[in-house]
């Protein structure tokens, strides 16, 4: 079976050769083909090289077109900074919707307008093209909490769920929109699975997320599934008073970082929930050493049992050393579920 | 007389608009400000701090209780300064270079004032000249940081390097933070102190300054 039939049928529950391997990589697949990370970001030809070369050589199951968290904001008319060796990011300060107001009048660019979903979406067909018929490809949305909170300001956006309850709902049905639009197009390019990474939901209590995110994201991955395409959900941070609620999304794939254990999750989520992660990505897998890795993944593995897949709690970090990311690997590589 | 432990729940409530009005009314009765900042607020936001780090609170109830405590202490400040308190110290404080992160940041700066510093936030991404020029145009004498990743932590030694290098180190006391700092990385790279979350910062901004 290759590796595509393997996480499909492991998302099915059809039995599987052994476990699957879907570590997300980013600035790490970048140095792996020595190109600068502005490229990666901004041009398709450099991440689709950098998620082949990166899958092929550790042997990952899938490829990934996730680079920065401004994407869809830049569209929008965001203001964002490049930097050369580090991820595209927004300009809080001048965030676009500093003054509520805008709202109203902004329209949802279109994803195939030439700008940086665009770019997104070439890369998903790029992957398409080269392993897609070997490796499940991933495209990449950002989640209603984190798409807001970069064209509202972080800062601001979390203390409007207390001043502007009302002017909340209405951003995130505007970023759910948006949402859904760029997933349909990445889709449509050949992305088995959309990843939704919503990041700042780990920053919200359990009454603010069931009241205003959640509701959010479980029409986002309604609409994905759809599409008929799987939904890997990403939440970094502390997730642990929100997994319930993450559990009942409905997602194929809930990926927690290091900070949410995944024996909390299994509690949480039921038997049937196909868990990613949780290695700790710093301490252990970039300071580790193999055997501590090794140790980690298997601790992992125990915990999350059977309806389980391989990868860190978020991002390799770009100066892991090949031989702990390898460690990870061969777990997987030798492991049944 | 306004019952002051109406302050004390505004804070914590994070309700703008009462902590601003009850300051209001207290100061009018000739309440000291130094009481309602020392006995009610400062205690207010131990409670948020406490009630954080217990996952009774997040990171929103932190901003608005953050938030509150400002509302009155932009009351409270021009008296202070009027009747010739001195700050208790000048913090310049930003995230380093390369780290945009700056909610923990921010949260660290209101309890500065609230704590009586005079606070000169530089924002994020903050070069290590930007942290020299404020310690020798401004005279700030804690240099404090911030970082969340740990591409960044390195910048928080290249700073305090450059402070040495400008001559100006043995002006201030070095004070780092954020999610990946540990004391141990504090004092390898030869910081004053380090501390975990925002209430202990004020506590240990405090001490330097004593020391
Ligand atoms: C929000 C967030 C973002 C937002 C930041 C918005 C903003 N304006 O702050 C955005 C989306 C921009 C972002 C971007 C990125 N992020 Co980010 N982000 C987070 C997140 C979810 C929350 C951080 C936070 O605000 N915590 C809450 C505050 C209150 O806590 P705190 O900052 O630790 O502060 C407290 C204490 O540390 C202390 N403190 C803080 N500063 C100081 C200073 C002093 C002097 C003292 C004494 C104390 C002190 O007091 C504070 C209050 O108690 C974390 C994951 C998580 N949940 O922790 C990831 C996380 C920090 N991000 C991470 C990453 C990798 C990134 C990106 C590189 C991702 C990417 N590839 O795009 C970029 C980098 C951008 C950049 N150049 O900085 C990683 C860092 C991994 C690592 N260890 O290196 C994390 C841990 C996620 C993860 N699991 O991988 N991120």
């Amino acid at each position: 079976m290759n590796s595509r039939e393997r996480v499909l049928a492991h998302l099915e529950g059809r039995p599987v050769d052994r476990l699957p391997l879907m570590p997300i990589t980013m600035m790490f697949a970048c140095a792996q083909i020595g190109a600068r990370y502005r490229d990666y970001c901004c041009d398709y030809r450099v991440l689709a090289e950098g998620q082949i070369q990166t899958a092929g050589s550790f042997g990952f199951d899938y490829v990934n077109t996730m680079s920065d968290p401004a994407r869809e904001a830049a569209d929008c008319g965001a203001r964002v900074e490049y930097f050369d060796s580090q991820p595209v990011a927004l300009v809080e300060d001048d965030a676009l919707l500093a003054d509520k107001k805008r709202l109203a009048t902004l329209k949802i660019p279109d994803p195939l307008g030439g700008g940086r979903m665009h770019n997104g979406i070439k890369a998903v067909a790029l992957l398409k093209e080269r392993v897609g018929r070997e490796k499940i490809v991933e495209g990449w949305v950002e989640g209603p909490i984190a798409e807001g909170a970069d064209l509202r300001g972080i800062n601001t956006l979390m203390t409007d769920f207390f001043d502007d309850p009302a002017f909340v709902r209405d951003l995130f049905d505007f970023v759910v929109e948006l949402e859904l639009r760029f997933a349909r197009e990445q889709v449509r390019a050949g992305a088995d699975v959309i990843g939704v990474g919503d990041a700042a939901a780990s920053l919200v209590g359990p009454q603010v997320y069931a009241e205003f995110v959640w509701p959010a994201e479980k029409r986002l991955v309604a609409g994905i599934q759809e599409m008929g395409a799987k939904v890997r959900l990403h939440i970094c941070g502390n997730t642990r008073r929100i997994l319930n609620g993450m559990g009942r999304l409905g997602c194929e794939i809930v990926d927690l970082d290091s900070l949410a254990p995944l024996a909390e999750a299994r509690r949480e989520m039921g038997p049937n929930q196909v868990l990613l992660g949780n290695l700790n990505p710093v301490t252990v897998l970039r300071n580790g050493t193999p055997e501590q890795v090794t140790g980690a993944v298997a601790q992992c593995h125990q915990d999350a049992g059977s309806r389980f897949i391989v990868g860190a709690g978020c991002e390799v970090p770009r100066d892991t050393p090949p031989e702990n990311l390898r460690a990870l690997c061969a777990y997987a590589h030798q492991h049944k579920p | 007389m306004t019952d002051l432990k109406k302050l004390y729940e505004a804070v914590v409530n994070g309700d703008a608009k009462a902590a601003h009005a009850i300051t209001q009314q207290a100061l009018a009765e000739g309440v000291d400000p130094l009481v309602l900042v020392n006995q009610h607020m400062i205690p207010a936001m131990d409670e948020v701090g406490r009630r954080f780090e217990a996952s009774e609170y997040f990171v929103p109830e932190l901003l608005i209780a953050a938030r509150a405590m400002k509302s009155a202490l932009d009351l409270i400040r021009p008296l202070l300064v009027a009747r010739g308190d001195k700050p208790v110290g000048r913090v310049a404080i930003g995230t380093v270079k390369g780290d945009l992160h700056d909610i923990g940041k921010n949260l660290v700066a209101s309890l500065l004032e609230g704590g009586g510093f005079e606070v000169i936030d530089l924002g994020v991404n903050v070069p290590p000249e930007k942290f020299i020029e404020t310690v020798r145009e401004k005279q700030a004498n804690i240099v404090a940081m911030s970082a969340l990743l740990t591409t960044t932590m390195p910048a928080m030694k290249t700073t305090i390097d450059a402070l040495k290098q400008a001559g100006v180190r043995n002006q201030v006391k070095v004070l780092v933070g954020g999610a990946p700092i540990t004391e141990k990385y504090a004092e390898e790279i030869g910081a004053d102190g380090y501390s975990e979350n925002a209430v202990g910062a004020v506590a240990l901004a405090k001490k330097v300054v004593a020391a």
